[in-house]
């Protein structure tokens, strides 16, 4: 069995004051909400504010995800919500579509036009509570659009609602896949970033290093990957929107995937919080506390919940969700036992919740800030995880930043030959798994736990009711706003296209038809995969 | 010889699925093993998947599934069926539970690879069904 952190440092039987002999800790670990912020933002930590404790919907109809909400409120999630996109609306086609009409509602939610959004948020609050929507980044301006039409409908500042709806065009590359170009989902991002920034909307974005961990990435590579993104991303921001770093360091936000080597995962967000805060600082010369600080919400690792035996997964579950806490995150989300099976029946999603509460409420860990700092351990492990992606993010510098790196092959092949590894390393038994190459059992000893059941013909009626819903729209308004954003995405990539994307969206146009009138205004077919035509007359 | 030598193998994503991890990692295992292995990528319609097969000449159409897209596996064993592909083996990698596993099975799918399966399994289940199928 291998003894080494999942980036390849050998892990010693014992640690001493040795292994930390160059670490000052006024400079480089310092109190809480101190600079540079090892030990987090909040002197008190949760006992000023308890992470938000949340679980991921979405599935069947838009009715369907709000009754689940509606549920999820019911047990307890107060503080926010997520929810999750399904495959048609990640890639900005519609349910109507040929290829939409299989895959509606499945995995996620068919927020494909502001119908669906109104019908999801039924009865529940757009304010006092996050709201974030998940997917791709494809659709990030039509979920920000989405957020602003019903704000503006139930009279509300949208400057008072607060979330993440915007997604990064790098999970593209990172298995959160969609059809759409990245060019212009770049170019999208930016107008969505910028558009917040200028109407003070306090809507993140996700730049997050979970996919890619999912994916296989290590943790050093995840942090290189994220601390990339955001340089990437933010430096743009200012470069070429001219906003203030200080502004635009507010956008993005990590959402960190959580596995169970439990001190392995502590160092990593650890030194992750330390190296954005001196970058912020050094590199992007920020003058707020804020905009060294990296807000960071944890996700458990779905990629760690086995198909066999999934009872198991309740105590990963729980690990993952202790180390979650100890590292002073945000928000919290969690797989859920059925994870390698299909999406969260309503028993695996309440007893992942409660998996949260219970280390909230019943362990202590919310009553101390960064219990591990000062472990000869977890320091050494956090100053290890930080000089390896220093390393990887240093090569992703030299090579002119993440797009290039992924221009040139570099990030995709190192994320390949991690998921590699990682399989090699489980085939031969070198790392453990419990009832997978360990302790396996016959399929019929196992456990039976409920499975949500997917029923292919919900797909088809939410393609029905699109396709007879569509004409119903007021026609003159849907073709007037289609062609104003025709004629403005033909303004160059610099013309920020939210606002006329919130008017064809508040005359509910569709993912489909909003971006697909963009794609055509670059030379692009209408639809990505080129099945269906244009059905507007644009000129 | 290697295992695969001769051995043809489409390795491809289908529908709007996009986690590739598997299927990438599977393509290294086979390539590793000596198969030839045409990776077709993701958004990949059942037609365009027995359109390359044919083209191809392939023995083996390999799907990686990340749940969900059943009703297009079952097309795609009609269209096989249709093509009058009967010598080639189209099996499934991927988090499939157990009713839906049964279901392609009994539909005409050669083989479900559930998680936990090793590569070696892979490796011989293929060198072996895929040659006897040919015979």
């Amino acid at each position: 069995m291998k003894r080494e952190t999942d980036y390849g440092y050998a892990i010693k039987p014992v640690y001493t004051p040795a292994d930390i002999k160059g670490t000052d800790y006024a400079k480089d670990i310092g109190h809480p909400g101190v600079f540079p912020y090892t030990r987090g933002y909040h002197e008190s930590g949760y006992r000023t504010r308890m992470w938000t404790q949340r679980m991921t919907a979405g599935l069947g109809s838009s009715k369907q995800a709000n009754g689940v909400l509606k549920k999820y409120r019911e047990m307890g999630q107060r503080g926010g919500m997520c929810v999750i996109s399904d495959r048609v609306f990640s890639h900005c086609i519609d349910p109507d579509h040929p290829l939409g009409r299989k895959e509606a509602g499945i995995l996620g939610w068919p927020g494909c036009s502001l119908l669906e959004f109104e019908e999801l948020m039924e009865d529940i609050p757009l304010t006092g509570q996050s709201i974030t929507l998940l997917g791709s980044s494809a659709p990030t301006v039509m979920r920000l659009a989405y957020v602003v039409a019903l704000a503006h409908k139930r009279g509300i500042d949208p400057s008072e609602v607060h979330g993440s709806v915007m997604e990064s065009p790098f999970e593209n590359y990172f298995g959160q896949t969609d059809v759409q170009p990245f060019d212009l989902n770049l170019k999208l991002w930016l107008d969505a970033s910028e558009y917040v920034v200028r109407n003070k909307i306090r809507m993140r974005s996700s730049v997050i290093s979970q996919h890619f961990q999912e994916s296989g990435g290590n943790n050093a590579q995840a942090i290189a990957v994220v601390l990339s993104m955001y340089k990437e991303l933010c430096g743009k921001l200012v470069n070429e929107r001219g906003l203030d770093f200080d502004d635009v360091a507010l956008v993005p936000y990590e959402l960190v995937s959580i596995g169970t080597r439990f001190f392995e995962e502590v160092a990593k967000v650890r030194a992750l919080r330390r190296m954005w805060a001196r970058i912020a600082r050094d590199e992007f010369k920020a003058k707020t506390e804020k905009a060294c600080q990296m807000l960071i919400a944890v996700h458990t690792s779905g990629r760690t919940m086995t198909y066999q035996q999934p009872l198991n997964n309740i105590a990963r579950c729980a690990i993952q969700s202790l180390a979650g806490a100890m590292v002073g995150c945000t928000a919290m989300d969690n797989a859920t036992m059925d994870n390698a099976y299909a999406e969260p029946s309503a028993l695996a999603a309440r007893m992942s919740l409660n998996t949260q509460h219970i280390v909230a409420h019943e362990t202590g860990v919310a009553d101390v800030v960064d219990p591990l700092a000062g472990s000869y351990f977890v320091e050494a492990l956090t100053n290890e995880v930080e000089q390896e992606a220093a390393k990887i993010l240093k090569k992703i510098d030299e090579m002119g930043g993440l797009i290039a790196a992924i221009d040139k092959g570099y990030i995709q092949e190192m994320l390949r030959d991690e998921a590699n590894k990682k399989f090699v390393e489980m085939d031969k038994k070198e790392r453990l798994i419990v009832g997978v190459n360990h302790l396996e059992i016959p399929p019929e000893d196992d456990f039976e736990i409920p499975i949500q059941k997917l029923h292919p013909g919900d797909s088809e009626a939410i393609a029905d009711r699109m396709a007879a819903w569509k004409p119903t729209r007021d026609q003159e308004r849907l073709k007037a706003t289609i062609q104003q954003l025709y004629t403005d995405a033909q303004k160059g990539d610099r013309f920020n296209l939210m606002p006329s994307i919130v008017e064809a969206v508040e005359a509910y146009a569709t993912s489909g038809e909003v971006i697909g009138t963009i794609r055509k205004a670059r030379g692009l077919n209408y639809d990505p995969f080129n099945v269906i035509e244009c059905p507007f007359a644009l000129h | 010889m290697q295992a695969g030598n001769g051995i043809k193998v489409i390795v491809t994503m289908i529908g709007l699925d996009g986690h590739t991890t598997g299927g990438e990692v599977v393509s290294m295992i086979l390539r590793d093993a000596g198969f030839e292995v045409v990776y077709l990528g993701v958004n990949q319609t059942p037609r365009m998947i027995i359109d390359a097969a044919i083209q191809e000449d392939v023995d083996v159409i390999g799907i990686s599934s990340h749940a969900s897209n059943y009703s297009q596996i079952e097309e795609l064993v009609d269209l096989a069926k249709a093509n009058g592909l009967d010598d080639m083996l189209i099996v499934v990698g991927g988090n499939i539970p157990r009713e839906p596993a049964a279901q392609l099975l009994a539909k005409g799918v050669h083989k479900i690879f559930l998680p936990g399966t090793s590569g070696a399994a892979i490796v011989e289940y293929l060198s072996t069904e895929a040659r006897s199928a040919r015979v």
